[in-house]
């Protein structure tokens, strides 16, 4: 067994026993880590009281070579997203957030720019932004991560260059925009229209204000895209309102 | 290796479904009651069955109760215009051994953990607005956990009561009595700076 040192966000916490906690964290050294927190429930343990949800702490644990669950030593409070607790849209985002690398991560496959990214949309809805926005610019940033980043320049289905906004679907299924001559052939499709798909592409390349228009549709598109990329649809999509 | 008869192979089975009891400490359980008095094992089936047969939830608050109201609800001493929101009963028993709230109570059933696929929908919200709207309540004391989820649940309960006339009000949290400050976390005294009440 070897003692390992990071720094990584609480992206989940299940009571294990009447004083244990097992906290998943989002490492930026190690990706996802799962480890048991002894004592991790009571008031005076080892842990302070960082070991809460959506707190990024600089963690120590001892790792196993053979895999199963790890042991928390030690765990610091590194930053707190405060500002969500008393905005009930913005908290639903950052579950959502935190449900997003918990289901798209597999254990010790690091990711440093999605952690990065995963702080920085949480900054941003502590500090009070508009939660649609920047889960639209998430899910995009998670989807690159992940390598199922939508097809937007060239049709999803026969490769053909997108040269005209109207007229365009969209397709989870297919990966990305659809060209009108592919549109009757795919069956997941949508309509996407104009102002969306271009919403759609200068969201690759960072954060955009939505009108309420493309709100809607950009969470419907990109929600698709995920739920087809996880095989299910996420616990708190349920709870994001456009 | 023999395994034991099947009474205790199933005595021991039913004591590990128990929290914090492992295969070990559940074949201990089941030997101390079998050997020896068995009138402890006797009064504990007895008293078991009991409680479950007979306790069951509070109409109004959701406490434990033997009858259709608990003690609690039918004290004409308590404070009816005081309701403290917990999440279970056991927070109850907690907050009774202070002996300082005089009020009444409302268990919600856990708390809100989208994350775990409880929502709001699992707890009993609806009844305590219904509460909140039938009996002539001023405050609301929403003692939720201090956890994220704790807050979700007490910030979820905030929004729905937002305009039905009541004061709402939150557990403060910081350092605790007796402690010094110098051992306190960066979060207990960030919590206590943010909730410093006006002295003297």
């Amino acid at each position: 067994m070897s003692l390992e040192k990071a720094t990584g966000l609480i992206i989940r916490t299940t009571d294990w026993s009447e004083s244990s906690r097992i906290a998943t964290f989002f490492t930026k050294e190690f990706g996802k880590i799962r480890v048991l927190a002894k004592g991790g429930r009571r008031i005076k343990s080892n842990f302070e009281v960082a070991l809460d949800l959506l707190s990024v702490c600089s963690i120590v644990w001892l790792r196993k070579p053979q895999g199963g669950l790890e042991i928390l030593t030690e765990a610091r409070s590194e930053e707190r997203f405060n500002g969500l607790r008393s905005n009930l849209p913005n908290l639903y985002a950052a579950y959502y957030l935190a449900e997003l690398v918990n289901e798209g991560l597999q254990d010790y496959d690091p990711h440093e720019q999605l952690y990065t990214h995963t702080l920085e949309g949480l900054r941003l809805l502590n500090a009070g932004g508009d939660p649609i926005g920047v889960i639209c610019w998430y899910e995009m940033l998670w989807l690159t991560e992940l390598g199922y980043r939508p097809r937007l320049n060239e049709c999803g289905s026969c490769g053909q260059a997108i040269l005209r906004a109207s007229g365009l679907n969209y397709s989870a299924g297919a990966g990305g925009v659809i060209c009108p001559s592919c549109a009757p052939s795919i069956k997941d499709k949508r309509p996407l229209s104009a102002e969306g798909w271009r919403a759609l592409v200068e969201l690759e390349k960072g954060h955009v204000s939505l009108t309420y228009a493309q709100r809607h549709e950009l969470k419907s598109v990109l929600e698709q895209t995920v739920c087809v990329v996880l095989g299910k649809r996420p616990r708190l999509a349920d709870y994001i309102v456009a | 290796m023999a395994e034991p008869i099947g009474p205790i192979s199933r005595l021991t089975k039913e004591l590990t479904k128990l929290p914090g009891i492992g295969p070990k400490s559940a074949d201990r359980l089941a030997h101390f009651l079998l050997a020896g008095d068995r009138s402890v094992a006797t009064q504990l089936a007895e008293a078991l069955y009991h409680a479950v047969s007979s306790v069951r939830a509070c109409r109004k608050c959701g406490n434990y109760s033997e009858g259709e109201l608990c003690p609690i609800c039918l004290d004409p001493k308590r404070d009816p215009s005081l309701i403290c929101v917990v999440e279970t009963p056991r927070d109850i028993d907690a907050i009774e051994r202070v002996g300082f709230f005089k009020g009444r109570y409302h268990v919600l059933g856990g708390r809100l953990a989208p994350l775990e696929g409880i929502g709001p929908d699992k707890l009993s919200y609806s009844s305590l607005v219904d509460r909140v709207h039938q009996e002539q309540i001023k405050e609301i004391i929403l003692a939720t956990s201090p956890t994220l989820e704790g807050d979700t649940t007490a910030l979820f309960a905030a929004n729905l009561l937002k305009g039905a006339g009541v004061t709402l009000s939150r557990l403060a949290r910081g350092v605790p009595t007796g402690s010094s400050l110098e051992l306190a976390n960066t979060q207990m005294l960030l919590d206590a700076l943010e909730g410093r009440q006006k002295f003297t």
